[in-house]
């Protein structure tokens, strides 16, 4: 039996929206959050879950957290059942979510943690021991001392995540936990989530929109839309199906250069670099780079692949999303 | 038991840093309290009443210095709600209300002791007819104690059931401010329920809300006696017992049908 197993999993919400008329009746809307999801996560697995705002991500986290109980189908962690075994089952689940806080505002964070252990029931030296590993790999040492609301956005989400893996879940819930974060906090955050994967096996389900996050993390990318799974499978090949292309910089050493390049490929000059655009399906890439070549005497040149942000834009517009 | 205690203890620290909303509220109490007492003086120097005005003034003063124990909705709670940050609390291996029982009697507790100690020590300080009057007898302070702590135990069952209703309207406004009015005439805040015609009384004594200060308060003066002080401990356990099952049954009823809000 699989690790996580959900079955034809569907949660549907009550919308409640003003009639436009200023009466005292609101309509009611049913909106569907998640329609028959099915997927399955191996222990140790660092799985991208991704899709635009309302997919339902969010509602799936919550599901498996134990916290929503689905209109119907199974779900299954570790071999219970979320919501019914609450319990028992958040004991061994982290779980951080991006925009809210667990943390106390107002008490230094090292007063947030002690409580943490005890809600968790964590031997003191277990916990002192983790704390340390913890608060090094993230660089919280400086700031045990410091009230929460002093803290900056950065600093606020390391804590938080120290906080929610204290008691060494085995399965951690990341919703967008790099939002609002600058380069050096992102980059450190995917550090740390690597090392905790590797070191302690703790299976993570990450929830993003910052493809980059997914790129650094995930060997395997789920992708939800409308309530539904659309893609299940690695990066590279999700991302290949909608790589349609390719952009080429050069800087020749006689600025006059004109390249002769087929019809396909797009051809446009900015000072004294040369750009193409082309599409690696319609013309293979070897076969501009040795256009470029007879042209004239290179001095630079870089290939970028399309932004990845714009890839999952196409993709979602091509699923209707 | 233990993760509850921490709570409480948490619950408490962070009380002790909002010194400034302390010293707000204590002068605030003390206005009200003067107020109160020039107002029943004169009441009573136009037309006297059959309570003698001392019990008045004694009543007034400690309702003003516990004050803090009714009027204090948790807002860090209430927000949770609101903006959706139960979710943390929610996947926690807890049981919420106790949880929660632990946070709002810790903020009780100490919101209303950092507000009392000061404003007794005030008012013990001021003349006859102005100032608060020493318990009725040893064992009439000790009772009344007792009977406060149990008045401690109800006013935290009641705001826990308010809770567990911002749990189903997302909204707490709405319920706080009728909560809030029964609560303030009720629990003898406005107008000491010992100046209440004595046909009223009979029923207001038994309700709820006359166990939190009014209950401790009578015992403390000595409006009540030593020896029928069990009646009045008796209603209190009462209604601790009832407030809770009503409590932990609502909450377990919200929990499952719960909407988080705020995606």
């Amino acid at each position: 039996m699989s690790y996580i197993h959900v079955d034809h999993l569907q949660k549907t919400f009550i919308i409640r929206k003003k009639r436009e008329t200023g009466r005292l009746l609101r309509e009611k809307e049913t909106v569907f959050a998640l329609r028959d999801l099915s997927f399955v996560i191996e222990k140790g697995e660092l799985v991208g879950y991704i899709g635009p705002n309302g997919a339902g991500k969010s509602t799936t986290v919550k599901i498996l957290s134990g916290i929503l109980t689905p209109d119907s189908g199974n779900v299954s962690v570790d071999g219970r059942i979320p919501w019914e075994s609450r319990r028992e089952h958040v004991r061994n689940i982290g779980v951080v979510f991006g925009q809210r806080m667990q943390l106390w505002w107002d008490v230094p964070i090292l007063d947030s943690y002690g409580l943490l252990k005890e809600i968790y029931r964590i031997p003191d030296a277990d916990y002192r021991q983790r704390l340390k590993e913890l608060t090094e790999a993230l660089q919280l040492e400086n700031l045990l001392r410091t009230p929460l609301r002093q803290l900056s956005l950065g600093q606020r989400m390391r804590a938080e995540l120290c906080g929610s893996l204290l008691h060494r879940p085995g399965l951690l819930f990341l919703d967008e936990p790099t939002i609002g974060l600058d380069a050096v906090s992102k980059l450190a955050l995917r550090d740390f989530l690597r090392w905790e994967n590797r070191e302690h096996g703790t299976t993570i389900l990450l929830t993003t929109h910052d493809m980059e996050d997914i790129a650094a993390l995930c060997s395997r990318v789920m992708v939800l839309g409308h309530g539904q799974k659309l893609y299940d499978g690695d990066l590279p090949a999700l991302l290949e199906k909608y790589d349609t292309s390719r952009t080429v910089t050069v800087r020749f050493e006689d600025p006059e250069t004109m390249p002769a390049l087929p019809e396909e490929a797009s051809l446009s000059r900015e000072g004294d670099l040369v750009k193409v655009v082309y599409a690696p399906g319609q013309i293979p890439t070897p076969e501009i780079l040795e256009k470029l070549q007879q042209a004239g005497t290179i001095r630079e040149m870089t290939i970028q692949p399309q932004n990845i942000d714009v890839l999952i834009a196409a993709m979602y517009r091509e699923m209707d999303l | 038991m233990r993760s509850y205690l921490s709570a409480f203890r948490l619950r408490r620290k962070m009380e002790l840093q909002y010194r400034g909303a302390m010293l707000g509220g204590i002068i605030c109490q003390v206005v009200f309290g003067l107020i109160l007492i020039a107002l029943y003086r004169a009441l009573y120097a136009g037309k006297p009443q059959t309570l003698p005005l001392q019990h008045v003034v004694t009543y007034v003063w400690l309702q003003q210095a516990f004050f803090r124990m009714l009027l204090a909705s948790d807002p860090d709670l209430l927000d949770k709600i609101r903006s959706g940050s139960i979710a943390y609390d929610l996947c926690r291996p807890l049981n919420l209300y106790g949880f929660y029982y632990a946070r709002i009697m810790a903020q009780k507790i100490t919101g209303s002791l950092m507000r009392a100690v000061p404003m007794l020590l005030f008012a013990s300080l001021l003349p006859e007819g102005w100032g608060i009057s020493l318990p009725a007898s040893l064992p009439a302070l000790l009772l009344s104690l007792l009977a406060l702590m149990l008045g401690l135990l109800c006013v935290s069952a009641l705001e826990n059931i308010t809770m567990a209703f911002t749990m189903r309207t997302l909204d707490p406004r709405g319920i706080q401010a009728m909560l809030n009015l029964l609560m303030m005439t009720l629990s003898g805040n406005i107008l000491p329920l010992t100046l209440f015609p004595d046909s009223w009384q009979k029923v207001i004594t038994l309700l709820p809300y006359a166990q939190l200060l009014d209950a401790p308060i009578r015992l403390y003066t000595g409006d009540v006696p030593v020896g029928e002080a069990w009646r009045i401990l008796l209603i209190q356990a009462v209604w601790i017992a009832v407030l809770i099952a009503l409590g932990v049954w609502l909450w377990n009823r919200h929990q499952k049908r719960i909407v988080l809000q705020g995606g």
